[in-house]
């Protein structure tokens, strides 16, 4: 589910849920900047217990503005690329070329140097802060680096369940989670921690001022020269997206959606007891079946369209047939889902059919948009010396020499050219000479619009099951044998999503093991289908994990003999890295949003292809190989502080429990190594 | 196994039983029927003597299964040298209505 999508859907459905943060600024007094003390009351009037940090959030955005840069940096490589071979072709001699280092973005992701430098960074970064900031003389840090296996926003989460089964926790912690992701929306209501707030940068960066003649960015009036807006980025994605200068914050505040949805799915005289924080959890789970990380979502439920709305109306109804909730602590009711699955199938058709029509009177009216702001161009506009100045200029406008036989020239011009073009204006250059270059086509009428991208499911038509089937997976819709599996797994995903949201992972084997989703109608005899999952199994360690996400091309992060797995033509797994692969537009315009038919990589195969090269790892890559854990940062000041340095005095390497009484944090700390750089001993948390 | 035995008759043709078994311990849990066929073929044709579990000669011959059937199937492209290798095995198998894909640099080619 794209984050914009769920995020704006929500906050326009529950506005109360967003508040802006006030945020105190550094202040400059001349010229120098004055650090803001953060022991100061929080200026938004709450006192934030804790404070989680989804570094996903955070590291790829910082890359995205220079990630950008390298775009522009390519395409300018290109142009360049371009005239050198002009030159060459005309005979000429060439300047040596720089070699300029192209920015993979892919060393985001655990396992490369990169994130073990980053690590590295952060302890570096939390010492610092411990040792100078007084605003965090009593924190307590935990650094989870991506050497822990799982995802930011799980780690937390794991977290927090783990201190709220402790007898000692406190219920009113008030807890703020900083991250975009709209997964965290969920997350945060599935702790059903009271007080839950979410930070995150607000969407609308702040513009600069766009010019005051052509309402366009980059130049001032002075400069305006009347120009069409130009594409940013091959399809325009990039518009309206510039680097931002300030960052505003906004929380996102779970008390008051908690509030909304109390009102939202209370029911009237159930066969059972209403019990609110069980609907929050059905709640969740129904906006799972929209969009999440693990499953495509089914084709008949589209955010936009409305459809969680539908499913908790269609939750409310079925509810006294359902006769109790979805979900319960993270399993699935596989009977009553049914109900709610078959209960939106019957309405798939008329939901595919009303998508197109609302399709199609979007784009009429968008055609009927373009038609009429066309009419208010000039049809015609001279060129030349009668060319149109930009207002404003500092110099004005040169007198026109010679206006009568410019202009005869001109209408003798158009006679010649009326009958050979269909441009109907021509225009001079600046020395008087005729081109055709200067006038604007009036243009046919539906030739500037885009051509439609192609669609063989047509799912407003009937037939449209087969032709998905068909289409999609390559089976006859009528092989229900294979279509049974489909559902099955994909049953078995929504356990294992709600599983992974409220106990943690089930299984680290688990995938769906098709490109799309199955209908609502399929979802036919689930109850019995199984919902285990396999036990005792393991995460790949960080370097397994890249032969399995990276292409070949990223293989520069992985070690040679590793790398060679990729590209060896006599590769016992060169199955997995193809060079190019097929991608369905799936009704959409652009390639990223379509489906990627990237084969499956099996685990098995992966794992033996593996034994061969693992001994040829150097003792750092070993390292870098190894599964991490969780480390705790303690100033010198904070209460724990003596206990952790008696253990170095004692040098006790087993786990020992945290006293409750120096740190509310419940867990074990054990040794781990001497960071020779921050001069500190490291020691792990466990639980 | 007397229903194996009839399906080892019935196809692929001149297969023993324990080929076929072998074979059919290869198939992918999701894969489907007519792709699996397809695939079960290449690995008939090219497999020689029976190759023992986990050995490179079983591995390597899977590997080049998965290249030829992904190229069809799914419409991935692979280094030349790999391609020739694979639909070289592959001479001789008819694949009927086989999906039509656009590739990723095709996309981009086009837009560009």
């Amino acid at each position: 589910m794209g984050v914009p999508a769920f995020f704006r859907w929500l906050s326009r459905k529950y506005p109360s849920i967003i508040v802006n943060c006030v945020e105190e600024k550094a202040k400059e007094c001349n010229g120098v900047k004055a650090p803001i003390d953060t022991s100061k009351p929080n200026p938004n009037e709450v006192e934030f217990d804790n404070l989680y940090l989804d570094m996903n959030g955070i590291i790829h955005p910082s890359f995205q503005i220079r990630f950008r840069a390298s775009k522009e940096g390519m395409e300018a490589a290109e142009e360049k690329q371009k005239i050198r071979r002009e030159i060459l072709a005309k005979g000429g001699i060439l300047p040596p070329e720089e070699v300029k280092e192209r920015f993979d973005s892919n060393c985001i992701t655990p396992g490369t140097e990169f994130m073990d430098n980053l690590a590295k960074c952060l302890r570096y970064y939390i010492a610092d802060r411990l040792n100078s900031d007084p605003g965090w003389k009593n924190l307590t840090v935990i650094l989870s680096d991506a050497s822990a296996p799982g995802e930011g926003e799980h780690k937390i989460m794991d977290y927090i369940r783990r201190q709220r089964a402790q007898p000692n926790h406190d219920p009113n912690t008030h807890h703020c989670l900083c991250g975009a992701d709209a997964d965290l929306i969920m997350l945060g209501l599935a702790t059903h921690e009271p007080n839950f707030t979410i930070i995150r940068e607000e969407f609308k960066p702040n513009k600069p001022k766009p010019c005051a003649l052509c309402n366009q960015m980059g130049h001032e009036v002075k400069d305006c020269q009347g120009l069409p807006r130009e594409k940013q980025g091959k399809h325009d994605q990039f518009a309206d997206s510039l680097p931002i200068a300030e960052q505003e914050f906004i929380f996102i505040r779970l008390c008051v959606l908690r509030e909304y949805l109390e009102r939202e799915l209370t029911m009237a005289s159930l066969p059972f007891t209403f019990d609110f924080e069980r609907s929050v959890d059905d709640w969740v789970f129904m906006c799972f079946f929209v969009g999440n990380d693990f499953l495509p979502h089914l084709p008949s439920l589209e955010i936009r369209e409305g459809a969680i709305d539908r499913l908790v109306n269609i939750y409310k109804n079925v509810v006294h047939k359902t006769g109790g909730y979805l979900t319960e602590s993270g399993f699935v009711n596989l009977q009553r889902v049914q109900m709610i699955m078959l209960a939106v199938g019957e309405v798939e058709d008329s939901i595919f059919k009303k998508r197109k029509d609302d399709d199609d009177n979007f784009k009429r009216r968008q055609k009927e948009k373009r038609k009429r702001m066309k009419r208010d161009q000039p049809s015609f506009i001279p060129g030349g010396q009668f060319s149109p100045q930009a207002l404003g200029n500092r110099s004005s406008p040169q007198a026109i020499s010679n206006p009568r036989q410019a202009a005869f020239e001109m209408r003798m011009h158009d006679r010649q050219n009326s009958t050979t073009s269909s441009s109907p204006n021509t225009s001079l250059t600046s020395d008087g000479s005729p081109s055709l270059a200067g006038g604007i086509k009036r243009k046919a009428e539906d030739s500037d619009s885009e051509p439609e991208p192609e669609d063989n499911i047509r799912l407003w038509e009937t037939g449209w099951k087969q032709r998905y089937y068909k289409n999609k997976f390559d089976v006859d819709a009528s092989d229900e044998k294979f279509r049974r599996k489909v559902v099955q797994s994909y049953v078995e995903g929504l356990c294992w999503v709600l599983r992974y949201y409220y106990q943690g992972c089930a299984s680290w084997n688990w995938y769906y093991p098709f490109h799309y989703a199955p209908f609502a109608s399929d979802f036919e005899g689930i109850a019995d289908m199984p919902s285990d999952f396999e036990k005792g199994s393991k995460p790949f360690k960080p370097l397994e994990q890249l032969m399995g996400v990276f292409p070949a091309a990223s293989g520069n992060f992985l070690p040679p003999t590793w790398r060679k797995l990729m590209t060896d033509p006599e590769s016992s797994i060169i199955d997995f890295y193809p060079e190019d692969f097929a991608i369905d537009l799936n009704g959409k315009k652009y390639a990223w949003q379509g489906v990627a038919l990237l084969p499956f990589v099996d685990e098995r195969r992966l794992r033996a292809a593996l034994e061969e090269v693992y001994p040829d790892l150097t003792p750092e890559e070993s390292r870098r190989n190894s599964l991490g854990g969780d480390v705790l940062f303690v100033g010198k000041h904070h209460p724990l502080c003596d206990f952790i340095v008696e253990q170095y005095k004692t040098k006790n390497t087993e786990p020992v429990d945290i006293p409750p009484e120096l740190c509310f944090i419940v867990g074990q700390v054990k040794l781990a190594f001497y960071d020779p750089i921050l001069c500190l001993f490291i020691s792990e948390l466990g639980f | 196994m007397a229903a194996g035995k009839a399906m080892a008759a019935a196809e692929p043709l001149g297969r023993t039983a324990e080929e076929v078994a072998w074979a059919e311990a290869l198939r992918g849990a999701c894969e489907p029927e007519h792709h699996w066929r397809h695939r079960r073929e290449f690995l008939l044709r090219n497999v020689g003597e029976l190759p023992a579990a986990g050995s490179a000669q079983l591995q390597r011959l899977v590997s080049l299964s998965m290249v030829w059937a992904n190229h069809v199937f799914l419409g991935c492209r692979y280094p030349p040298q790999v391609m020739e290798k694979a639909l070289e095995m592959a001479e001789g198998i008819q694949v009927t209505g086989a999906p039509v894909r656009t590739t990723r640099d095709e996309l981009v080619a086009k837009k560009g």
